[in-house]
């Protein structure tokens, strides 16, 4: 057969059956036979060729880095062990394993919609699919609002670190390095730094510049190296006297019973899913891990078994090292809550604590970068559907990234970040309990959307059973709770860091302002834009088998 | 045309032979203005030449970095828009130039392109030169730079400027460069072939830059280096086959970007270079001779590889 005859054969072939899906795109017909190598996109070409397969897919091993990449576990830790302990002391071990199951059954959800329906808008158009057009639009709203607060959350951890592994190298050489390190106090230079870092992280997203596997595996391998050397190094203190507040480890360490307050649980528990917070991405790699089909379910169990142990060894070697005083270094002391390791890693580590800042820049350099891609993923499927202006679809035909999300993104990141320094005392935490809420929010509407989109396959199996309504509906519903409660909670002025605004808690203000915009916009883009909410760009859906 | 290459599958029925002969160009597109540029350049050498086109988008492999994860539904957005950019690409050519259109993935552009030109016997590969930097200038773009370092298949450059180039302008002359060391057989050979299927006429350029010493006799040099550069490209005329006649000049200037200033250039010229002596055989390796005259070209240039020794 001559070639042509062979392109025409695979266009055919190759003919997008997606296409019905996709109202607003506008066809011009090829004029000539068009072929695509399919086989990498779809994975349903048997004529996968041997270059596709092995670079068009991820290990084992590629997975787990790829997941704890995600997760940031430095970075993560860093935020929240102090907030967290501000909340439930030194039960924190106990509410990091609670915190994790509703994550856990959440993300079993995630996976089944992910794959009746991969879409970029992941939340957005589940929830859309599922519920129609009203929710599923706060659901992406929901999304990006909680991805937005967390990159100015991330790139504050990255400003505060840069500042401390700069005045450790110039306290290295004899310089002051307590003048370089008092630098990140000063606003001014504090917002400067920052949004050079996000103009850093989104000239990167926009060029889709990545760290090959290989890079990423070593950046991986040291940051988790570092946390443990840290623990280790708390523990030997505590062993050897030279702990700041020797705390011997109990059981009762364990059991969030003894926290004592259900709103300090709650509390807690909204900030310890923060740092679960990414890893369903491993959930969701399934179409690309080679090898078996066991691998992708491995590569999850192994990521969390990893992440769960990290955090439980060096949460439990920074209470047993610092103790949760309100002094000094102590976890309980409110001037070093909302960024611990950055008062920590010096007393524990001594002269290696250089690392410990080399860890969560790394880390969340690379948090950074993972998480710049999911709004602008999800602002490109609002726009392709019609739910905001068609210019967020827009792709870079140089870079194939979504570039006007990402620009947006990073702006409004921008803008967030700079205000919320200005505003709050205590950005870090504030940012982590806002973003705690939201997540119970889209993560919620994810759960039920599921639960929903199913509702006919439910009892098909009893795998449907457990894993289209047992795990998403429990766990929605701890979502459910736990937003509710938060909310209520966080119109006390005290609430977590003590931030307020006339009165009321300045999280409790964040999540509202944050929510309300949402439902302004959306009525604005009603009017603008009516055709997504008749239902005429992504209808409303029921699986069938 | 430019290179004997033959596809890789050929079979023996006439007329598919025939098929197969018929030369294949290879147009790495992007929906922006260097592609455009590349594509115009593309589809008036291919309508000079009846040659067939094969314009090729390459994406990205998601899943090559560690760090981001990979988005099957994203993947296939950017695969549609793709298929709609080839589309529009297509519909601006119209339906008089034999062509196909091709999504490829690959880690690069540059490797993408390559496969491809391989996958297809390609005899050329196209792109545009020039990636509009930051700062409005124009220079060699990532992609142009890392086949001009690597391709075995000769590589042709579109200048910023080449959409506005009707294909009607077809191809009015060709210029080989020929260096003054031996070693120009390639580009020789290239320009003949490519001189005979555009029905074009050739012409043997060499370019004399004058830099001496101060102090010398720049009238003596001036006339050495031009005797020389005038026997080269008589030696060059000689060794072109029967029944192919070109013409010959001799460029001076104090730079090898005055010399090519100081020549004449059609609109619908173009340009072949050889490969500097740094290429390994048979690939392709742009010397700085190459660059200096890129800069200040008017007109398309292709690069030539060097000749398997």
């Amino acid at each position: 057969m001559s070639q042509h005859q062979q392109h025409e054969r695979a266009a055919q072939a190759a003919t997008p059956a997606h296409a019905s899906t996709h109202p607003h795109e506008h066809h011009t017909e090829p004029h000539a036979p068009l072929t695509t190598a399919s086989a990498m996109v779809d994975g349903t070409d048997p004529g996968l060729t041997k270059k596709g397969l092995s670079a068009g897919s991820v290990g084992l091993i590629g997975a787990i880095v790829i997941g704890i990449s995600c997760i940031a576990p430095a970075y993560t830790l860093t935020g929240a062990l102090g907030p967290t302990v501000a909340e439930v002391g030194t039960q924190l071990p106990a509410i990091f394993l609670l915190g994790f199951i509703p994550m856990l059954l959440v993300a079993f959800g995630y996976r089944e919609l992910n794959s009746a329906m991969p879409d970029s808008g992941t939340s957005f158009t589940w929830a859309t699919r599922a519920f129609g057009p009203w929710l599923g639009w706060m659901g992406g709203w929901g999304l990006i609002a909680a991805t937005v607060v967390v990159l100015s959350n991330l790139a504050g951890i990255a400003v505060e670190f840069f500042y401390l592994a700069v005045s450790q190298v110039v306290g290295f050489f004899g310089g002051d390095a307590a003048a370089v390190a008092d630098l990140v106090g000063n606003p001014f230079v504090n917002v400067a730094t920052c949004l050079v870092f996000i103009l850093g992280a989104t000239l990167i997203s926009y060029r889709d510049m990545q760290t090959t596997q290989k890079v990423q595996y070593w950046l991986v391998g040291f940051q988790l190296l570092v946390m443990i050397a840290f623990g280790v190094a708390a523990f030997w203190h505590v062993a050897n006297g030279t702990a700041f507040d020797a705390t011997p480890v109990e059981l009762s360490w364990f059991n969030p019973f003894e926290v004592g307050s259900f709103s300090a649980v709650v509390a807690g528990l909204s900030v310890s899913l923060f740092v679960f917070w990414g890893w369903d991405v491993t959930l969701t790699m399934n179409e690309e891990t080679k090898g078996s089909r066991t691998t992708p379910g491995k590569a999850a169990t192994l990521t969390v078994s990893i992440v769960v142990a990290i955090y439980l060894f060096v949460a439990m070697g920074a209470l047993a090292f610092a103790g949760v005083g309100t002094s000094g270094v102590g976890l309980g002391n409110e001037a070093i809550q909302e960024n611990a390791f950055f008062y920590l890693a010096g007393p524990v580590l001594g002269p290696l604590a250089i690392f410990m800042s080399i860890a969560v820049l790394s880390s969340s350099a690379a948090s950074l970068q993972s998480t710049f891609v999911s709004p602008a993923r999800t602002l490109l499927a609002m726009g392709h559907y019609g739910a905001l202006p068609q210019k967020f679809a827009t792709v870079s035909p140089r870079f194939f990234t979504p570039g006007y999300a990402t620009v947006v993104a990073a702006i409004v990141a921008a803008v967030f970040y700079t205000i919320m320094r200005f505003v709050s005392d205590e950005v870090l935490w504030d940012t982590i309990q806002t973003l705690g809420m939201m997540i119970c929010f889209y993560y919620g509407i994810t759960a039920f959307a599921c639960v929903w989109f199913f509702r006919r396959t439910l009892f098909a199996s009893a795998r449907n059973v457990f894993f289209r309504l047992i795990a998403p509906l429990v766990g929605g519903t701890i979502l459910a709770v736990l937003f509710f409660t938060t909310l209520i909670d966080s119109m006390d002025p005290a609430y977590g860091s003590g931030s307020n605004i006339f009165g009321l808690g300045l999280v409790f203000v964040l999540g509202m302002v944050i929510l309300l915009s949402g439902v302004v916009v959306m009525f604005w883009q009603r009017w603008k834009r009516p055709a997504y909410f008749r239902g005429e760009t992504l209808s409303r859906a029921v699986a069938e088998d | 045309m430019l290179r004997g290459r033959e596809a890789p599958e050929r079979s023996n029925t006439e007329a598919e032979t025939r098929m197969t002969e018929s030369l294949r160009i290879v147009v790495g597109y992007t929906a922006d203005d260097s592609g455009a540029d590349a594509l115009a350049l593309g589809a008036r050498i291919a309508a000079a030449t009846e040659a067939f086109l094969e314009v090729v988008m390459v994406l990205p492999i998601e899943a090559r970095g560690g760090v981001v994860p990979r988005d099957p539904g994203y993947e296939r957005h950017v695969k549609e828009r793709s298929q709609g950019w080839l589309a529009e690409a297509s519909a601006r050519l119209g339906d008089d130039i034999a062509q196909s259109l091709h999504i490829r993935y690959a880690d690069s552009f540059a490797e993408g392109l390559l496969a491809a030109a391989h996958e297809f016997g390609a005899a050329l590969i196209v792109v545009g030169a020039a990636r509009g930097g930051l700062l409005g200038r124009s220079r060699i773009g990532s992609v142009a730079s890392a086949l001009l370092h690597s391709s075995d298949v000769p590589v042709a450059l579109a200048p910023s400027g080449s959409r506005e180039v009707a294909t009607a302008q077809g191809i009015t002359r060709i210029t080989a460069a020929i260096g003054l060391r031996a070693g120009a057989s390639a580009v020789l050979e290239a320009s003949v072939r490519l001189g005979r299927a555009a029905h074009a006429p050739l012409r043997l350029v060499s370019l004399v830059p004058i830099d001496l010493p101060s102090g010398m006799d720049e009238e003596l040099a001036d006339l050495t280096s031009t005797a020389h550069a005038e026997e080269v490209l008589l030696a060059a005329k000689r060794a072109l086959p029967a029944g192919v006649d070109a013409t010959v000049s001799t460029a001076t200037g104090s730079s090898i970007e005055e010399s090519v200033r100081a020549l004449e250039w059609h609109a619908g010229e173009i340009v072949l270079v050889g490969s500097s002596r740094l290429a390994t055989p048979s690939r392709l390796f742009l010397g700085s001779t190459g660059s200096k005259m890129l800069r200040e070209l008017p007109v398309p240039m292709i690069v030539v590889p060097r000749p398997t020794d």
